[in-house]
This record gives C-alpha cells, structure tokens and sequence, in this order.
C-alpha cells in the first residue's frame, strides 16, 4: 500500500512528461508490476447522446507483496468525444483538467492471489477512486491474469458524476449520463 | 407506556433467583429431507419458520417443508444466514453468494395430489452489485436505522450497501478481525461486528465514511473471541464468547455487565430472550442452557443446564430460534431439529408427589409440600424443613413472609422465613379439624379451609373464630380471600359461598346450573371471581352475573384440578394430562399438554400458587410445573395463510392476480394454520363469499370451487387449534370472475346500437333507392322529351329540309339515302327513348345517321372521327348525339375553321367525345339542359360520373361505358 502511494506521489510530480519511474528508495527489492500504457475508456450514454472517450496513457503499478496497488491518467489526455468543443467543455467545465489533473485509485486486491503462479483470478480491487478531486472508496469488480513477468487486468465499473461533485448544466441532462461507465485493460510487467 | 410498567414492575423487583425447571424438547421429524442438513434457521414477519442448510432455502409450516427453487449456480451452495429486511428474506450462502426473495410470496405450488409432489416454482433471485459479492461464507445480515444493508462474511470483513454502493469494513480500516461470526444492530443504530479480537461497532455516519469502535479486553470484555451477539429490547447488546459465557453492553452506561464467570459450558453459538430475565443460550458443547437475569444488579442470578440424561444436554446447537408462540428452537450438530415450549417448565422432583407448592415472596426459596414432609427448594439444592414426616396439604405465606403448612390430619404449622416452626395449631388448639386442604388470609388474618368447616385466625393473637353451620357443610375444597375484602369458601355440596362485611351468602344457582361442589377458586386481574366444579366446568362471576365455560367453550376437559391467573392475566387451568391457558377478554382457550409441548406432570388437586412475578407454579405428582408469565406477548391462535390459488389445477400468482374471464371459474385454494405449537390439531373454517351461505369446517389443507358462476368473491379462512374460530386471525383473498363478454351491459348495448343502426340504413337506403329511381325516371322522361324537343325543333327540321331541297335537284338518290337516314335518325329516337340503356354500337349507329345528315350539310366544315370498334359496353340512349349535337350547335362551323368531333373509347371504360373549341362570338340561346341533364342521370344510375374537361382548345366530354353486369 505504502508502496503504490509513494509511487502515486513520485509519478504525479514528474508529469507531464514520459511514463513516470519510481524512485528506487521506495520500492522494495522484490520488484512490482508496472503499466504505463493502459488504455482507459469511458462511454456516458444519455438518451440524446452518446459520448465515447479514451486514453492509452493509464498508468499503474501492483505490488504483490501486499497486494497493494496505484493507477492514475492524466484526464487531459483523453481523446474522443464528439467534437474538439466537447472535448473542450469536458476539460474545462466538467472534470477541470487545469485544477485536477489526474484520476486515481489506490487500494488493496481483496482476494489472495498467488503471484508465484500463472493463472487468472477474478477479484475485486478496494480502493480511494479520486476523481474531480474528489475521493470515494469503491470496490471495483475485474479479472486479473498472470502470465510469466505479465500480469494483465481489464475491469468495468461505472463512477455517479455526483459522487465526484461533477455538476452538470440541467440543460444538458439530456445529453450526459449521470453515470459513466468506465472500462480499463492493461499489461503490467514485472521489474525492479 | 404498557412496556415501560413492566420494565418499572421488574426494575422495583428483585429478580427471583431462577430455579431449574426445564421445558420440554421434542425432536420435529424431518425425514422427508432426506440427506438436506440444516444449519440457520429463521422466522419472518408472517410465521413462516425457513430453514436453510446443506440441501438449500426450506419454508416449513409445521407439518412439510417446501423447497425454494435457487438458480442453477447455488443449486449446490449451502445457506449460511436468513434475515428478513424490508419484507424480504436475504439469503446468504457459503460461497459468498447472496440472494433474496419476499416474505409474502406465492409459492406456486401445484395441487396436493397423492401422486404429485408439492413443487415450488419461486426463484430467489441473486443479488448482483456492481462491486461482486464476497467470496467468502455469509455469516449475517442487518439493517441499521437509515436504510443500510450490512453484510457479514466469514473471511472478508463487513460490508455495507448503501445508496446503492457496497462498501468494505476490513482489518485495513481498522475491523477487529476478518471472521465475523456474528452481527446485531444496537439502540443507536450501530453495526457489532463479532471477531477473534473482541468487537467492531460499526457506522457509516455519512456515505463512504467508516466509524469502527473496537472493544476487547482491555475494555471489560471477558473473552476477545465473540461468536454471537443479540439486541434485546433496549438497544443493548449481550455477547456470547468462546469460552467466558456470555455479558451485556450497556449502550448509555458504556460498560460491560451481566457477566457469568463460571463458565463450564464452552463457546455460545446463539442466544434468544423470553421476556426481560430470562436467557437462552445455545452451546457448543452442552446443548441450551436456561440464564436467570436480575436487571436491577445487573446481574447473572442463574444458570441452568438441562439434565445430565437429557438429550440435548451434550449436543452442539448450530441454531436457536424463539418463534411468535413462544416455542424454543434449537438446531442440534447433524441438523436435527427440536422444540419446547419455553413457557412451561418442569422442576423435576421425581421422587415427590407434590401436593403444595410456595413460593418465598422475599428469598430465592420454593416451599414444596408433599406426602414425606415440607422441603425448601435454594440453590438447586433441597432441604427438610419440617420434623417428622408430616403429609403436606395445603401452604401460604403471609405478607411478612411467615410461611402456614396444612397438613393431612395433624392440623397447621407456622414457620418463620428461615424455615423454623414457631408454632403449631391442631384440633386441640380449636381447629375445626386436623385436614387443612386450603390456607388464604392477609395481613391480619389468615382463614383454613378444613374437613371439618372454616377456622379464621387472628394473626395478632391467634384468636380462632370456627365457622361449620354458616357454610352448610364442614367439607371445604377451597378458601380465598379476594382483594376487595371478600372471602370465598369452595363447599362440598353447598356450592360457593362468600362472606362480605361479617355476612355469608350462599350461591347455588350460577348461569342456568345448580351450584354444588366447588373446588377451585381464584380472582383475576378485574376482581372477578373464577371457580371450577366437580362436573359442571368453569365459572365466572364479574359481581353481577356468572358466566360458564365448558367443554363446548373448547375447556379441555371438566377435570379441573387446579385454577391461577397468572401474572399477564391469563386463567391457568391445571389438569392432570395438561394445562389451560384462557384468554378472559376473548375465551379463547389453548391447551398445552406433551403433545403439544408441555412437559406431562399430573398436577394435584388444588395444589397452586402465584410468584411475585406472576409465574403460576403447579404441584404435580411428577414434580413442579411453572407457567412463566413473561413480560412479552405471544401468538395464541394459529396463523391462517393462504398459500396457493388454483386454477384448473393451474397455480397463479394469486398475490398480484384477482380478475378471471368467465371460463376461468374452477378454482382450488391451499392453505395452512401456521402453528408450530401442534400443527396436528389446526382445523380451518372458510367461507368463499358469493358463493358459501355458511363455514365449511375442515381439518384439510384446501378447499375447491368448480364452475363457479361470474361475480365477486372473497374468500375467508380462519385456522384454530380446538375448534374454536371466533376472534381468530382471518385470511382472505378477493377476486372477481368476469361475466361472459356477451352478457355484459355494453355488449348488449353495442349489439342493440348495431341493430338499430342497420335498420336505419336499411330504411334509409330503400327510401333513398325509390328517391333516385323516381328522380332517374323523371329525368329520363325529361330528357327524352327535351331530345324529341330538340329533334322535332323547327330549326332543326328547316335546316335538314333545306339540306334535302339542294340535294334533291342535284342528286335524287342520295336524297333518297338523305330521306332513309333522317327516318332512320328518328326512328332509332322513338325506339330508343323508351330504354334505360342501348348497346355502344346502337348508340353509334344513331350517331352515324346524325352525322350523315349533318354531312350532307356542312359538308367538310364538319368531320367526326372515330368509332366504337365493338365495344360490348352500353350506354344512356342519345347520349353522343347529344354530345354531337351540343358540339354543333356552340362551335363556329365553316370552310375555314371546320369542327372536328373525335369519338373514341378509353381503357378505363370511358367513352370520349372530343371537339375543337372554337366558340360562336353569339352564343346560341340554350338551356344548358342537356349536358348537366347526362351528369344527373349517370349520378342516379350510380355509374363513374361523367367528366367535363374545357381547356383552351377542347371541349372533352367523357362518358362511363357501362357494362352489363354493372347495370
């Protein structure tokens, strides 16, 4: 856990800039899987609109000494959307891109998992989602596989724009979702 | 405020120290189950006890239990937990799956048939968060105060649903553990989490806020491993332990308290109250075992295990469970099931015949008399009290706490509370005789009831004053002396009798029945007097009037050996095969014997007394029965639930559905009488409204209704255990059978409206046919005469004569042809007005003719172009030669612009007739009657209408050809 927020820390002073490496201090010897290229995809389907956006910029780390794990994307770099002025409402009115740059979620894997062995898991991930600036502890439902140095995770869940005091204009109710459905898959490989 | 006196009445009290009567446990049969193995058992808010365990989810009524269908995946997953919560029925499983289904449900349960099987076609549904479902065993549900579900597994912690998101207590938030044996909502709403390390008292003050209070041991609690916890009734929370019994957290006071040190009975698994001091706690290794609670000490003030030979005694209880009727569950280690009715307990003194009981008003003492002597019952131990063996008889304590023994022949012995004789009375003292069978008095006196009439003793002074004559008889049963100053005497053959202000006054006549030997009497909450005879049942009298219960009243018998009101106010009738517990406001009897979870005890003749807690306590020849009147209600009448409506033997969803068409009118109801106590004895009455006149009375679980008529109806059930329906819960079910569509007003009237309607129009076009054929007759006749008007016109003949005279000169055969043709022309004009139609060719044949005649006059100015080819169709007569005609008379006609009339058909069936427009600058004078005379006719024909066309350089008239059949 201490690992993963330490990480979360180094990596949110590097940006903006290449996939963050943590300091060597904070890590212990036995190495964790990283992930600096996972993909982040959201779909909020109102009934006038539906608005697709992605990030192949998701980067996370899981430590499997304790289980413990770190994700985080810069927001700003979601692509998509319907239009540039969507994008640019998103950035600037919905989410404030400028004032939060980042969504995170840092947390602790419920069930047991053998690192030692190749396999696929399903688990849920309990954890401090910060979205808008704003914290919620959730428990998100996924699948875990491990394959050699990989570990590979995909999971979906869905985040109330009200749980992150994002507030929408009533005029377009219409056309955003009150809740965003969120899907994540990513390669993490094991190193020092 | 009724509840706050009793817990008034109970805190002034010192809790009696509780004495080791124990009820009875019958084993429930569950064979049917086969190799299902229960674990968790539960009651919901309508009675239905469930049972969930290896085999899967059952619901029992008593006699069978019926299986919920659970979807494929739990199909092998065995039920951990059962909670109702908001009118469901959570479910957790061992995989750590959860699901839910109503309390209320209609089970569609296909007709009890000998050869098919009851069935239930529900489905529990699985509750699927977004977030998953634990992985491990589910060992609890709760509901806290605002709207939170809660979730206790063994092996992940707590969890919490709230505003639809699940979140997780764990080590990691600071749980004591992450087994969780157990949790219970407390007064102020919190979730208590029992772990290995003591217990969590969880909150989630606002959403994704988490509140964890952790006490142990250095807290005050005896042991840190907690394995079941329970709320009582002011919000406070008892903990079982593992190995250090079980203690109560006071909420308000914040300390641990009703601790039981000595503890030898291992891990408690469970724990149920009866009332406010009284403790079930199942064991896992001794079986239930009975705690005694004084409530103002705070205090554990006994602990009572079953009998070394008991049964249960070494058993494992995986559950305990205290249903609406006051029965004790417990679930033994191979999931065998049994019952007691914890109300009614045995102290087991095999040994003693007892033939009085008493018990101390002040100490924790039970005086027992019987035929060896006095004995004192203290700290589970017995002891001889009086000298020699005297026969004890009767036994009453004064208010300040002297206890008089009657004996069998050697008269009365007073002992002071420590159990030491100060005095002894016999015949020579001037007692009336030696046999005292009864003892009452109070303050200041106290009266004996002997073989040989009444003593009344000055308690001051031990004066005696003798009544015999007074009563009529020297055999006395019975003597009580009542609250309003009254004493009542039960005579051998003189009836009841009573002395009020120094006078006696004798009843023998009561409701219709000659009074004679009383035995038992006894004064209830009200004041009224209740008294049993040797033959006639039970009476009541309110002061004014007496009121007799019999056997018909649903008295188990008349055998009546011993009458109390117990503490709550139920009349307790002892006899020998079992107890009576009769509502006064209602009459509503319920009998308790071995059958029906009673220990068997034979209770002796007037041999009763009441505790200062209001618990009835009968001497019995097999020991000493205790009625508990516990400061807590229960259900005293079965309850009456309808459990499938079917339809051709079809099941429905009765819940929801109520209207049927008129062919749906077989029906077939199944019911239950949910009571547990002897569902063997559950007879029902029912009445289907709009059809019954009166109550079937039926011991069968269903009732069926074919062909029934449409209409409305309601049906009424009633269940009862004696027989005894009156006052009793009722269920009903309404619904209503539609009358066929062709008997219902709309339909007639729709029907009526119809046939109103078509006679309407048949009128209406009859008259409208005569209307159109006069009016088609007169425009024929109208047009006939204006073409023989036309024909005949001078004009016309000057023109053709003129015409004639130059061709005759000229050329004398082709005037003749001239002549032929314009006889010809007027000919086919006589023979063809007469007709409605001519053939097509006719017509042109006619038209030619014309055209010969005009030939001859215009010469080239005037051309007519085409035919008819054979068409087979008809026509109107001189209908194109009118045309032609028209066309002649109002078109310029010369050398320069000569006219030109094309006649020609057209696929649609229309006949054309087409000249060139070149109008006269002078119209000629006309009537417009013959074109707009064509266009109503052909209208009243009811052919195609005719169609004008005008433009610029055509004037286009076409004509409907008509076919035969058309006509």
């Amino acid at each position: 856990m201490l690992t993963a927020a330490l990480w979360l820390m180094n990596s949110a002073s590097e940006f903006p800039g290449a996939p963050a490496v943590p300091v060597a201090s904070g890590l212990p010897a036995n190495g964790v899987y990283r992930c600096a290229n996972g993909r982040i995809e959201f779909t909020s389907k109102a009934p006038l609109e539906i608005i697709e956006a992605k990030s192949d910029r998701m980067q996370g780390v899981i430590d499997p000494s304790n289980q413990a794990f770190a994700w985080l994307v810069e927001v700003i770099s979601f692509e998509g959307f319907n239009s540039p002025l969507q994008r640019e409402h998103f950035n600037e009115n919905y989410v404030e891109t400028g004032r939060y740059p980042r969504a995170t979620f840092t947390g602790k894997i419920i069930e047991q998992i053998d690192f030692g062995q190749d396999g696929s898991y399903a688990v849920r991930a309990k954890g401090k989602l910060n979205i808008h600036g704003t914290e919620q502890e959730r428990i998100i439902k996924g699948r875990l596989e491990k394959k050699g140095r990989k570990l590979y995770i995909s999971a979906s869940f869905t985040v109330p724009l009200t749980d992150h005091n994002i507030t929408i204009p009533k005029i377009v109710h219409q056309k955003i979702a009150e809740e965003i459905v969120v899907i994540v898959n990513a390669e993490l490989t094991y190193g020092q | 405020m009724s509840k706050q006196l009793v817990y008034a009445f109970f805190l002034l009290l010192a809790a009696r120290t509780g004495w080791g009567q124990m009820p009875f446990f019958r084993p429930k049969s569950i064979n049917e189950l086969g190799a299902a193995q229960m674990t968790t058992l539960f009651q919901d808010r309508m009675g239905w006890i469930w049972f969930g365990g290896n085999g899967g989810l059952f619901r029992y009524d008593g006699l069978e239990f019926q299986s919920v269908d659970l979807p494929d995946t739990l199909a092998n997953d065995p039920v951990t937990s059962l909670m109702e919560i908001e009118g469901r029925l959570w479910v957790g499983f061992q995989s750590g799956a959860i699901g839910n289904l109503p309390v209320n449900t209609a089970f569609l349960t296909a007709a009890k048939d000998p050869e098919e099987n009851p069935r239930s076609s529900y489905i529990l549904q699985q509750w699927l968060p977004e977030e998953g479902t634990p992985k491990f065993p589910i060992t609890g549900f709760c509901s806290d105060t605002s709207g939170g579900l809660w979730i206790a597994t063994y092996g992940e912690g707590l969890y919490c649903w709230k505003k639809n998101r699940l979140y997780q207590y764990s080590v990691d938030d600071g749980l004591s553990g992450a087994d969780i044996y157990a949790i219970a909502c407390d007064g102020q709403g919190r979730i208590w989490a029992a772990t290995d390390a003591g217990v969590s008292i969880c909150a989630m003050p606002a959403p994704g806020v988490k509140s964890i209070i952790r006490l142990g041991t250095a807290d005050g609690l005896p042991d840190e491993i907690v394995s079941t916890l329970l709320a009582d009734r002011r919000g406070n929370i008892w903990i079982g332990m593992y190995d250090k019994g079980l203690c109560q957290y006071d909420i308000r006071r914040q300390a641990f308290a009703y601790f039981t040190p000595d503890w030898p009975f291992g891990q408690v698994t469970g724990m149920v109250f009866f009332g406010s001091t009284e403790i079930w706690a199942a064991t896992a290794q001794h079986g239930p075992i009975r705690l005694v609670v004084n409530n103002k000490t705070h205090s554990v003030s006994g602990v009572y295990p079953l009998q070394e030979s008991h049964v249960l005694r070494h058993e494992k209880i995986q559950a305990m469970l205290k249903d609406r009727e006051g029965l004790l569950w417990v679930l033994g280690h191979q999931g065998d099931v049994f019952s007691a009715n914890s109300r009614i307990g045995l102290l087991n003194i095999p040994e003693d015949d007892v033939q009085a009981v008493c018990v101390d008003q002040k100490s924790a003492r039970v005086w027992i008399g019987t035929p060896k002597g006095l004995f004192a019952l203290e700290n589970g131990q017995r002891r001889s009290i009086l000298p020699g063996l005297q026969n004890i008889l009767s036994l009453w304590q004064t208010p300040d706490g002297q206890l008089w023994a009657g004996t069998f022949g050697n008269g009365v012995f007073v002992l002071n509370s420590a159990g030491k004789v100060v005095r002894h009375f016999s015949e020579g003292d001037g007692l009336t005789n030696g046999s005292v069978l009864s003892i009452t008095g109070d303050a200041n006196r106290v009266w004996l009831a002997t073989l040989g009439g009444v003593t009344e003793m000055r308690l001051q002074d031990f004066h005696i004053k003798t009544y015999i004559r007074e009563l009529g008889t020297g055999y006395v049963y019975k003597v009580l002396a009542d609250t309003k100053g009254r004493v009542w005497f039960g005579t051998d053959g003189d009836g009841l009798v009573v002395l009020e202000n120094g006078v006696f006054r004798h009843f023998n006549q009561a409701a219709g029945q000659v009074l004679k030997t009383i035995y038992c009497i006894t004064e209830d909450q009200r004041g009224d007097i209740w008294f049993s005879t040797d033959k006639s049942g039970l009476f009541r009298f309110d002061g004014a009037s007496f009121r007799q219960y019999t056997v018909k009243d649903h008295l188990h018998s008349h055998g009546i050996n011993g009458l109390s009101v117990d503490g709550n106010g139920y009349i307790v009738l002892a006899y020998e095969d079992g107890v009576d517990i009769l509502t006064p406001e209602t009459g509503h009897v319920a009998f308790f014997d071995a059958a029906s979870g009673a220990p068997a005890a034979e209770a002796n003749f007037n041999s009763l007394c009441r505790d200062a807690e209001g618990n009835v306590w009968i001497g019995a020849r097999r020991g000493v029965l205790r009625i508990a009147a516990y400061d807590e209600a229960f259900v005293y009448d079965p309850e009456p639930n309808i459990t499938s409506v079917s339809v051709f033997l079809q099941p429905l969803d009765f819940l929801s559905k109520t209207n049927f068409p008129h062919d749906q009118n077989y029906f077939l109801f199944n019911f239950t009488g949910l009571w547990y106590t002897n569902p063997d004895l559950v007879r029902y009455r029912y009445r289907l409204e709009g059809s019954d006149h009166d109550w079937v009375i039926s011991k069968e679980h269903f009732a069926s209704y074919p062909n029934l008529a449409p209409g409305n109806y309601t049906f009424f059930l009633q269940a009862s255990e004696h027989g005894a329906f009156e006052g009793t819960p009722v269920a009903t079910y309404s619904f209503t059978i539609r009358p066929p569509y062709w008997t219902r007003w709309w339909f007639i009237a729709l029907c009526l409206a119809a046939a109103a309607g078509a006679l309407y129009y048949f009128i209406h076009a009859r008259e409208t046919r005569f209307h159109r054929e006069a009016t088609l007759r007169r425009e024929s006749v109208e047009s006939q005469f204006a073409a023989l008007k036309s024909q005949i016109n001078p004009h016309f003949l000057f023109n053709s004569f003129n015409t004639l005279i130059t061709i005759i000169e000229e050329n004398p055969a082709i005037a003749v042809a001239y002549v032929e043709h314009l006889s010809d022309f007027y000919r086919s004009i006589m023979v063809y007005r007469e007709k409605d139609l001519i053939s097509l060719s006719e017509e042109m044949e006619l038209v030619r003719n014309f055209d010969f005649l005009l030939k001859k006059r215009y010469e080239d100015s005037f051309r007519l172009n085409g035919g008819v080819n054979g068409h087979p169709g008809y026509i109107m007569p001189l209908t194109l030669q009118m045309l032609v005609e028209n066309a002649v008379k109002h078109n310029i006609i010369s050398r320069s612009k000569p006219l030109t009339v094309d006649i020609f058909t057209e696929p649609d069936g229309y006949i054309v007739v087409r000249n060139n427009k070149q109008r006269k600058i002078k119209p000629e004078p006309s009537t417009h009657f013959g074109l707009q005379s064509l266009v109503n006719r052909y209208t009243l024909l009811g052919a195609r209408p005719v169609i004008v066309e005008e433009t610029e350089d055509y004037f286009t008239v076409k004509v409907p050809i008509i076919s035969r059949n058309e006509e």
